[in-house]
């Protein structure tokens, strides 16, 4: 008896921790929006099979990188800036990663304006810096002046994908992007600093390699160069110092000349940049004409 | 003239032991000094072509000799000689410097440097094939050079700063003048046609406290040659030797400056002393895959020079080696600097 009320206790019980657990497994969904759908080609630029496999390339890129790659087609903005459309657009349909309001990292464009705005929230805010961004957007803006949307969003995808596996600026690494929850924002946070370099040739392993190879190359001439013994007299070997000696010397001054060079202006970045959405939600960004 | 040491006490052949650096006996143990033993080879003139044959005092043999050989072995008896015909006069030396490793030291030392060679094959590392090892003196031209140097040099001193909205570049110009004094002493320049002149440069330095007056039972046992090539000969070579050494020490004399264009150099080296001197090399041959090497070793200090067999799959495995390494060093690196390890 006792035993079987200990089991229904026991479920009970069960059944109280599944219930308070509920809410955390599923999290409000922002309505009518599914966030495991990357692609919204509302401008029609690809076929179902390319928006498919794009589709699948985030999924998977996305997942390594805790980031959902999203990408958004339209023609015209009612009228709206295309950065507000795109702030607009994360405020109200909260995409990310694992939670509304989550990493993500947005491509739009627009087809009327022929605008393209790149923007990274959160996780994607730090490790896409407008710096970053920048270099992304220069890479795919000739594909898309030339119709070849297919292959600039794949770029976008997987150019993100790549950039995000290097640290971002030093110190705001580690301080865990976790951290942010919905309707928090970092505004701490210069989106001005892309860090390291993605685009460093010193990252590259095929200039790691070429490098490697040509120290050991130097280094195994100068080993085989040695092994049949060196000259190992210098100057001071036979040089008897007593006698040798400046006897006489002068320096005298001739002339002068003064040249002068206006200071290069430190010229203001433009191109847009980051901001904060009208939820509260800041991200870095990039934008310009395709 | 042949001169043949025989020991006072047993009456065999006399030899110069490297240890004690004295004429020992061997079948007795009776040591010699040689420094005070007579000398007289300056002053006496032979005639200038005398016999080109020359019968072993010990044997009676022919001695089997080449132009330049001034002391060998007699190939019938093994007796140490010395031609003192090709040692007198305007040939004599003035100074040597003994053997103080002997053949054995030699031996083992050469064998020592084979197994230190990093890209040597392994068979030449056993150095078992030793095919001869022989003790030679070779002739130097020791030089005192004195050069007189005068230089004028038109000098530059850069200094940029900043002024409000413009980067100034300040380039002060000077008249710089040098007059400078250069002695080198004991420059040693091979006097022999067989001798690799590069091979001998790295066989320098020589301590030169070890120079004796020369004295011919120095040489009884070893092989020793007279020079081929007069001081006036090598001259230029021994100018060329400190060419590079005057140039760096103009230099050394006109620093501070960003830039310096000579506009008058004028460099005059003398000839002021120039000693005839035999200096110890053991040259070892060596046989190996058909090739035979030559190595030479100063017979002073020990140092040895010549070209090695260099091993293709040792080259290869420390280019491999140090390429992965390097490698992996710039991954790290890559890594510190925030540009992830793949």
């Amino acid at each position: 008896m006792s035993r079987i009320f200990l089991q229904k206790r026991g479920l009970f019980f069960l059944m109280i921790v599944f219930l308070m657990l509920l809410p955390l497994a599923m999290p409000v969904k922002a309505e009518n929006f599914d966030r495991s759908q990357y692609i919204y080609d509302f401008a029609h630029l690809l076929t179902d099979q390319e928006a498919a496999d794009l589709q699948n390339l985030a999924k998977e890129l996305g997942e390594a990188r805790e980031t959902a790659f999203i990408i958004l087609t339209v023609s015209g903005t009612d009228g709206k800036d295309i950065v507000q459309y795109v702030e607009d657009f994360y405020d109200e349909n909260a995409p990310g990663y694992d939670q509304p309001h989550g990493n993500t990292a947005i491509l739009a464009i627009d087809m009327q304006e022929r605008d393209i705005y790149l923007a990274g929230f959160k996780k994607a805010e730090q490790y896409l810096g407008d710096g970053r961004l920048d270099q992304i957007r220069e890479n795919i803006t000739p594909d898309l002046s030339d119709g070849h949307y297919f292959q600039a969003f794949l770029a976008f995808i997987t150019t993100s994908h790549e950039y995000m596996g290097y640290e971002p600026s030093d110190g705001s690494s580690s301080d865990g992007y976790s951290g942010y929850g919905p309707g928090e924002s970092s505004d701490g946070y210069n989106g001005n600093d892309s860090g390291a370099d993605p685009e460093n040739i010193f990252f590259q392993w095929w200039f790691q390699l070429i490098a490697s190879i040509i120290v050991a190359a130097v280094i195994v001439a100068i080993m085989a160069y040695r092994s049949g013994g060196r000259v190992t007299v210098n100057a001071g070997t036979y040089m008897n110092s007593d006698q040798s000696r400046v006897l006489n010397k002068y320096d005298n001054f001739v002339r002068q000349t003064v040249t002068k060079q206006r200071k290069p202006s430190n010229n203001t970045n433009s191109g847009g940049g980051g901001g904060i959405t009208g939820g509260g939600h800041s991200h870095s960004g990039s934008s310009g004409k395709f | 003239m042949i001169l043949h040491y025989k020991c006072p006490g047993c009456g065999s052949d006399m030899g110069f032991d490297a240890e004690s650096g004295e004429l020992s006996c061997e079948a007795c143990g009776r040591h010699e000094n040689i420094e005070n033993y007579p000398e007289e080879l300056k002053s006496v003139r032979f005639s200038e072509d005398e016999a080109n044959e020359y019968h072993c005092e010990n044997c009676g043999a022919v001695l089997i000799t080449e132009a330049e050989t001034a002391a060998t072995s007699c190939s019938f008896c093994g007796a140490g000689v010395v031609i003192a015909d090709r040692l007198s006069g305007t040939l004599a030396p003035a100074k040597v410097i003994p053997f103080t490793i002997s053949k054995e030291e030699a031996t083992k030392a050469f064998q020592k440097w084979c197994r230190k060679g990093l890209l040597t094959p392994k068979g030449f590392m056993n150095a078992d094939r030793i095919k001869s090892l022989t003790g030679m003196y070779i002739p130097f031209w020791l030089f005192d050079l004195n050069s007189k140097v005068q230089v004028n040099a038109t000098c530059t001193k850069v200094r940029t700063y900043e002024q409000g909205d413009y980067i100034y570049t300040e380039t002060k110009y000077y008249d710089a003048f040098r007059d400078i004094n250069l002695d080198y002493v004991k420059i040693p320049v091979d006097a022999s046609e067989k001798m690799n002149d590069q091979l001998m440069d790295k066989l320098e330095p020589y301590p030169y406290d070890q120079l004796k007056d020369f004295k011919t039972p120095y040489l009884a046992g070893y092989i020793a040659e007279k020079y081929n090539y007069t001081d006036e000969e090598l001259l230029p070579r021994a100018k060329d030797k400190i060419s590079g050494y005057i140039e760096s020490y103009i230099q050394s004399t006109l620093t501070g400056y960003h830039s310096v264009n000579y506009t008058n150099k004028h460099i005059d080296t003398r000839n002021k002393n120039s000693d005839y001197v035999l200096l110890p090399v053991w040259m070892v041959s060596y046989d190996y895959n058909n090739s035979e090497y030559t190595f030479a070793m100063n017979g002073e200090t020990g140092k040895i020079v010549g070209k090695p067999p260099i091993s293709t799959s040792k080259v290869a495995m420390w280019f491999s080696g140090i390429t992965a390494g390097t490698f992996l060093a710039l991954k790290c690196v890559s890594l510190m600097m925030g540009g992830g390890f793949w």
